[in-house]
């Protein structure tokens, strides 16, 4: 899948055309505006990548003027400001994302994965989500880890059907506070970890394979088959 | 107006100003009247005089030079008859007996000699006996019957017996209190009427500085960019709405100046910042040695440790200087609490703090969801980082009918004395906090952007106690329904 990256910061437009490249994208890069907007003419691109501080005009004038040419991909917006301009709220209700600088590589990556999603048909999510031998029904919201049923606190259990649905990728303590919690921003204390010690206590107990595995300093995983 | 507008007028400060003009006004036409009956009434009596005195003269010479015999009576009787029809400033012919003048000629003691005048004269003769006033002038005499006292002059003739004339003073009397009745009709007219006036001037007048009130606590509600009403005229209102117009465009230029500083601040440190962690981030994920990985991991929570700084510092500063930008939406307090708990009860319970909520139910305010959830978080992280194991921390939430009230209360070491009084300060920290000692500072200035309060105090039975107040919706509702009110009604008397 191809991706446009505008980002006038070289250093920051490196490594995130390297993890997407890593990721198995075709990324495809702009350092202003013009070229862009030149890019996005000539390619038909699955998703952008747009940084709001270009150094030739506003990323959000960019996209509407893309979007006025009729370029209907997907937009991940980066913005380097604090509080999220109105515009961008309003461009979020069209399917489109921000993440606000500095983010996590795998947040971009997760973000990047959702919006393509978004634009690609796909069969709907399945109320069965299997992840070596742990099950999850969720529309009874039933947990089992092979025979055992894994008595879980509804908190719990959306915490571990987020984690499934990503499994293998890795999930940062921001995604699971937006996704689990439905809050941006991030805690002073290691409230989320103690969530995942407490989940991994009831999932991956003595003598199993465990399962949510901890990636220091960037996240967690949970090891799919 | 309806009578329930009365009061409100009353209490107006048109109507004292009014008032008070009018009071003054009143006392002072008042006064200037007093003067002017004063030497009316003075120049009436000179004249009177002047015209007694000239006439007992005459009459004096004329009885004078009248031989005393049998006519004498008849002659200076005629003569007095004669002067008793021109009396000065006479009104009333109504009656055909005269008894606003009298002549008489007596001794000192014995019986009258001559009588011209209504009635037998016995009590004017016994009245003016009974005057001791120096006779040379005229002095007022009170005869028995008459309401109105006589102006009296006297001659003092050879033979030992004395001429008077009287005159009443009755038209006088008259005069002036026709004088004295139109003055107040007109002084009462004017005085309404000037009082009116004034009322309806300054009620105008004080009715432009309303407007601008409003408008001025409207601006300093929601938006700085708009403007007191711009006054036609150029007199002290005009002023005042012209200065406060430039206050604002300062104030607006500096709130401006302050989110430039703060979006470019944070736009500078967060491109290094990103690219430092991205780096960082692809370094690790590239697989390093195992002594290297963890100091590139404790590299990266330093970073997000400074991003969390920055952008809580900025927060603060925008929200101690009112910039901060709020997006609000009505938000059930009690679901947010306990939305917060259920993401806070692990990490208490494996601390061994014990927790409870009370609540009474949905607690409706108008605010921005995102920074409540972080002046939670930052209440619920320090008691997490400060509270000792095995203490009790206790949310309760209430509501009368403008404000929610959220306690958080414990039973640990309470506050440190010496810090207890700078709690929201910046930068103001326990000795024993790892902080960045923003937490509070940053909770007192999100809930006073809210319109809300925050107090901290230590329990008299031990610990802390946390007290966030914050209007509720029906409140804000209510405050923009009575602005509106407020509006319409002065739309209607301009």
């Amino acid at each position: 899948m191809r991706i446009l990256l505008v980002e006038d910061e070289l250093e920051i437009q490196s490594f995130v055309k390297q993890s997407l490249t890593g990721a198995g994208y075709d990324v495809h890069t702009a350092e202003d505006g013009a070229t862009a907007a030149l890019l996005a003419a000539k390619y038909v691109y699955h998703a952008m990548i747009v940084d709001l501080g270009l150094p030739d005009q506003d990323g959000i004038d960019l996209i509407l003027q893309m979007r006025k040419a009729g370029v209907t991909s997907p937009v991940l917006i980066l913005s380097a400001r604090r509080s999220v301009d109105d515009r961008v709220k309003g461009l979020e209700l069209g399917g489109d994302d921000y993440l606000t600088k500095p983010f996590a590589i795998a947040e971009l990556l997760a973000r990047t994965r959702s919006l393509l999603r978004r634009n690609t048909p796909q069969a709907e999510d399945p109320s069965r989500l299997r992840v070596y031998d742990l099950e999850l029904d969720t529309l009874r919201r039933r947990a089992t880890r092979g025979d055992e049923v894994l008595n879980l606190s509804p908190q719990e259990f959306v915490l571990l059907e987020y984690l499934c649905r990503n499994a293998g990728r890795v999930v940062t303590r921001s995604m699971l506070m937006t996704e689990v919690w439905g809050m941006r921003f991030q805690p002073d204390t290691n409230v989320v970890d103690v969530h995942i010690y407490r989940l991994r206590g009831k999932i991956d107990t003595e003598g199993r394979e465990p399962l949510i595995k901890t990636l220091r300093g960037i996240g967690y995983v949970l090891e799919g088959s | 107006m309806s009578s329930k507008a009365a009061n409100p007028i009353m209490r107006s400060a048109a109507w004292r100003i009014s008032l008070w003009a009018s009071l003054a006004f009143a006392i002072g036409t008042m006064l200037v009247f007093a003067m002017l009956h004063r030497f009316v009434a003075s120049d009436l009596q000179r004249r009177s005089d002047a015209w007694l005195s000239g006439e007992v003269g005459v009459l004096s010479d004329v009885a004078a030079r009248t031989p005393k015999d049998r006519l004498y009576g008849r002659v200076v009787g005629e003569v007095a008859e004669l002067a008793s029809r021109e009396v000065p400033y006479r009104e009333q012919a109504s009656t055909t007996e005269n008894d606003a003048v009298f002549f008489l000629q007596a001794g000192d003691n014995g019986p009258l000699r001559l009588w011209v005048g209504y009635g037998d004269g016995a009590a004017n003769l016994a009245a003016i006996r009974s005057t001791q006033a120096s006779h040379d002038v005229p002095f007022d005499v009170r005869v028995q019957g008459f309401r109105i006292p006589f102006r009296v002059a006297s001659v003092r003739m050879n033979d030992g017996s004395n001429i008077y004339l009287g005159l009443s003073e009755r038209d006088e009397v008259h005069v002036l209190r026709k004088l004295r009745v139109r003055f107040l009709t007109l002084w009462v007219v004017i005085v309404l009427l000037g009082f009116i006036i004034v009322f309806f001037a300054t009620r105008r007048m004080l009715g432009r500085v309303t407007e601008i009130t409003e408008a001025a606590s409207r601006i300093g509600q929601s938006d700085l960019s708009s403007r007191v009403p711009d006054t036609k005229g150029k007199d002290e209102i005009g002023h005042l709405a012209d200065t406060l117009n430039h206050m604002l465009d300062r104030i607006e230029s500096t709130v401006h100046q302050l989110h430039t500083i703060t979006d470019s601040l944070a736009h500078d440190l967060r491109s290094p910042l990103t690219a430092v962690r991205g780096k960082l981030e692809t370094a690790l994920a590239g697989g390093v040695i195992e002594d290297h990985a963890e100091s590139i991991v404790s590299a990266i929570d330093e970073l997000d440790r400074l991003t969390e700084f920055l952008n809580t510092s900025l927060d603060v500063a925008e929200a101690q200087a009112d910039a901060l930008r709020l997006s609000r939406t009505e938000v059930d307090l009690d679901a947010l609490v306990r939305d917060m708990i259920d993401l806070y009860e692990p990490s208490m319970s494996n601390k061994g703090l014990g927790f409870q909520m009370k609540s009474a139910g949905a607690i409706k305010i108008m605010a921005d969801p995102g920074l409540l959830h972080r002046v939670i978080a930052n209440l619920l992280d320090n008691e997490l980082k400060h509270l000792p194991a095995s203490c009790l921390v206790c949310i309760s939430l209430e509501a009368d009918e403008h404000m929610a009230t959220l306690t958080l209360e414990d039973n640990g070491p309470g506050f440190d004395a010496e810090i207890s009084r700078h709690l929201f300060e910046r930068r103001v920290k326990g000795r024993a906090s790892r902080g960045h000692g923003l937490g509070l500072a940053f909770v007192e200035a999100v809930v006073r952007v809210h319109g809300g309060s925050v107090t901290a105090a230590n329990r008299r039975e031990g610990g802390a106690r946390l007290t966030v107040m914050l209007p509720l919706c029906e409140a804000e509702r209510q405050n923009e329904s009575d602005l509106l009110a407020l509006a319409n009604a002065s739309d209607s008397q301009g």
